[in-house]
């Protein structure tokens, strides 16, 4: 009586490993929670951030997490829109990846906003002159979507089909609908995309960032990143469970589309800075790149990181054939190209704030040095905002039919 | 009854239903203030004024007690402050003192970035806040050229030395979470106008920044009014503004120290 009990717990099937990795999560998440709710009670003094460097490591990681979710929007317009049947196997680890990077960047928006009581009035008082309106407008938009395309597979899954009988006819009525979410879903994204690189491009006030390409390198680098965590994700869970969970053939199609993206970042960064930096000479452009070089390690970080590590070398992976053919090789061409897409985002961030702002050129020397520590507090909150994506992930990946068992194949690991 | 009427089926009833009102949300978002974010004054509560200020750093003697004003006036805090100064110098090594209001840009970045409207452009230049609309997003602050504002990191409960002990500050502390910023002490003007008073003439009209100043470096008014002290100044003394070439068109105006070489 009580085995037949206990074998319906599912923690109970969990091989030891999961277990200590769900335990790991947890402990994050735990940590976050608390950090989260001393924020709530005491403020964003508890922050490291200033009046001068006002956006810090939440912001980083709310671009973040919604570039690495970009993978969603891809993939359903390639599946759903353009019919290419053939990727509709990682079209739904897609589509979770999305959820769970969306969800995660509103909980740290949840965190950074002043007055979170608040949240809604953007969705109230317009101003539609302003990017982060519109960016908010289609974060909300776009996560409603994904919440339609992720309770379609919800729907579909064991849990739910055992306790509601109509749960299929449920999912397969909201199914239907799936080109037209792929649809708004294209839209939706192609917008908040590069208007997270224009929230930074278009501020005329800080030399650093004032260039028309922020718009345009944020998107091709959310596409190549969003398709690179699908990529690792689904490599990962084949690894795990000792066979290919989609055919080989199209995760090395996914590694030449990430890298076709890649290569286009990687082109337009470059003459970006030739055009900025190295072929002309702005006076406020170069006294900021001249105290940024001075006083923080980002100049550095930015072709270090940023265009080799995070740019060259997974473009070379992911376009020459025998690397690609490889897993592991595949493997550390996603991972590398998230830390590339990643340190853009935080780089962008802090880069353009901790130059000073002088009023009348030449005096920036005048001011104190800037920098930015994150406190403990914040790091917290962000480690238990990453164990939520990891956990999501984990069970989605467990108990959801993301991958469809009729694409499985032995794996060759 | 007519029975070969068809009846519009539920389903077309309500696509019908959608595109009307996406179409009207579209058409409320374009016709919204926030493309026409520049306002005709003319047709504003606030009257045919816009207010200036002209700060003349050849006069300013650096005793601070702007900043000191402001503090008393607007209660804020000592790490938070509307008003700075900063000592500087010339090409030629003489020292001057920079002091720095919210500059009250005609083309504001802040306001244009506000994603709520919580920092908007009265009809007579003026850049305000509506604290109970700020969300606390911090975008303005990023996109202010001149470190003009200051955000509200943790509740208040510092004593402010310069406020006197006697009554209560003209404005309210803000709330925690919201960000906030020189309003060329808009409760004055206001207060002043509706009794008949003249802004940068009456004093109790005017910024206590520019009431305090023992050496009258500094100037309030309306620009508008060609008979203003400010109008026939900014006519007859070369000006400069800050960062005109980001085309914020501040309403600040600066006569340049001695020895000061304005390209």
């Amino acid at each position: 009586m009580t085995g037949a009990v206990m074998k319906k717990l599912p923690w109970l099937d969990m091989p030891l490993g999961l277990k200590i990795w769900i335990g790991l999560l947890g402990i994050l998440l735990v940590i976050g929670v608390v950090c989260g709710v001393v924020v709530f009670a005491k403020g964003l003094g508890v922050t490291g951030l200033s009046h001068q460097i006002p956006w810090g490591l939440w912001i980083a990681l709310d671009l973040s997490a919604i570039s690495l979710g970009a993978g969603a929007f891809v993939l359903s317009a390639v599946v759903y829109l353009l019919n290419i049947k053939r990727f509709e196997g990682v079209a739904r680890i897609a589509v979770l990846g999305g959820f769970l990077g969306y969800s995660s960047a509103m909980l740290a928006l949840a965190l950074d906003i002043g007055r979170p009581d608040r949240f809604w009035h953007p969705l109230v008082y317009w101003n539609v002159h302003s990017v982060l309106w519109e960016i908010t407008m289609c974060v909300v938009f776009y996560f409603t979507v994904l919440a339609l395309e992720i309770a379609v597979v919800v729907l579909e899954s064991d849990v739910v089909k055992a306790r509601w009988a109509a749960a299929p006819k449920a999912a397969h009525q909201l199914h239907r609908f799936t080109p037209i979410f792929a649809l708004i879903g294209l839209v939706l994204s192609l917008l908040h995309q590069s208007s997270l690189g224009a929230t930074y491009g278009i501020i005329a006030a800080r030399p650093l960032w004032y260039n028309p390409s922020l718009p345009v390198q944020f998107i091709l680098s959310a596409v190549a990143g969003g398709l690179s965590a699908t990529l690792l994700v689904t490599l990962v869970v084949s690894l795990l469970r000792g066979k290919y969970v989609v055919k080989p053939g199209v995760l090395r199609d996914l590694a030449l589309i990430a890298g076709a993206a890649l290569l286009f970042y990687l082109y337009l960064k470059v003459w970006n800075w030739a055009a900025t930096n190295y072929y002309s000479s702005l006076p406020a452009t170069e006294a900021g790149l001249e105290l940024l070089y001075q006083t923080s390690p980002y100049g550095a970080t930015f072709w270090w990181v940023e265009v080799l590590i995070g740019g060259i070398l997974p473009a070379i992976i992911y376009m020459w054939r025998r690397l690609r053919e490889n897993d592991w090789m595949l493997m550390l061409a996603a991972a590398l190209t998230i830390v590339g897409v990643v340190m853009l985002r935080w780089n962008t961030t802090i880069s353009g704030l901790v130059v000073p702002l002088d009023w009348s050129p030449g005096t920036a020397f005048l001011f104190p040095r800037l920098s930015y520590t994150p406190t403990l507090i914040e790091i917290g909150a962000f480690l238990g905002i990453i164990a939520y994506a990891l956990l999501g992930l984990t069970l989605g990946v467990r108990y959801l039919p993301i991958y469809p068992a009729a694409d499985s194949v032995p794996a060759e690991h | 009854m007519t029975e070969n009427v068809k009846p519009v089926s539920r389903r077309k009833f309500l696509e019908a239903l959608g595109i009307a009102g996406f179409s009207t949300a579209v058409a409320a978002a374009l016709a919204s203030p926030g493309i026409a974010h520049r306002v005709n004054a003319e047709e504003t509560a606030e009257g045919n004024h816009r207010w200036v200020m002209v700060i003349d750093l050849s006069k300013c003697i650096g005793c601070q007690y702007c900043v000191y004003a402001c503090r008393a006036v607007n209660d804020t805090a000592e790490d938070m402050l509307w008003n700075v100064y900063t000592p500087d110098r010339t090409v030629t090594g003489q020292i001057f003192h920079m002091t720095r209001p919210c500059l009250h840009c005609q083309d504001p970045p802040c306001a244009d970035v506000c994603p709520v409207h919580a920092t908007y452009q009265r009809g007579d230049g003026v850049v305000v806040m509506d604290y109970d609309r700020c969300i606390g997003c911090r975008y303005c602050m990023v996109a202010c050229p001149y470190d003009a504002r200051r955000f509200n990191y943790s509740p208040r409960s510092d004593v402010n030395p310069y406020q006197p002990e006697y009554g209560v500050a003209e404005i309210e502390r803000r709330p925690r979470g919201v960000v906030e910023k020189c309003t060329f002490c808009v409760h004055r003007i206001d207060r002043g106008l509706e009794q008949g008073l003249m802004p940068g003439v009456d004093r109790s009209a005017t910024p206590a920044c520019v009431n305090i100043c023992p050496v009258q470096a500094r100037l309030f008014g309306d620009l508008n009014d060609p008979e203003s002290e400010v109008a026939k100044l900014i006519a007859s003394t070369p000006t400069f503004k800050l960062k005109e070439d980001l085309g914020t068109e501040p309403n600040v105006y600066y006569i340049p120290a001695e020895g000061m070489v304005i390209s």
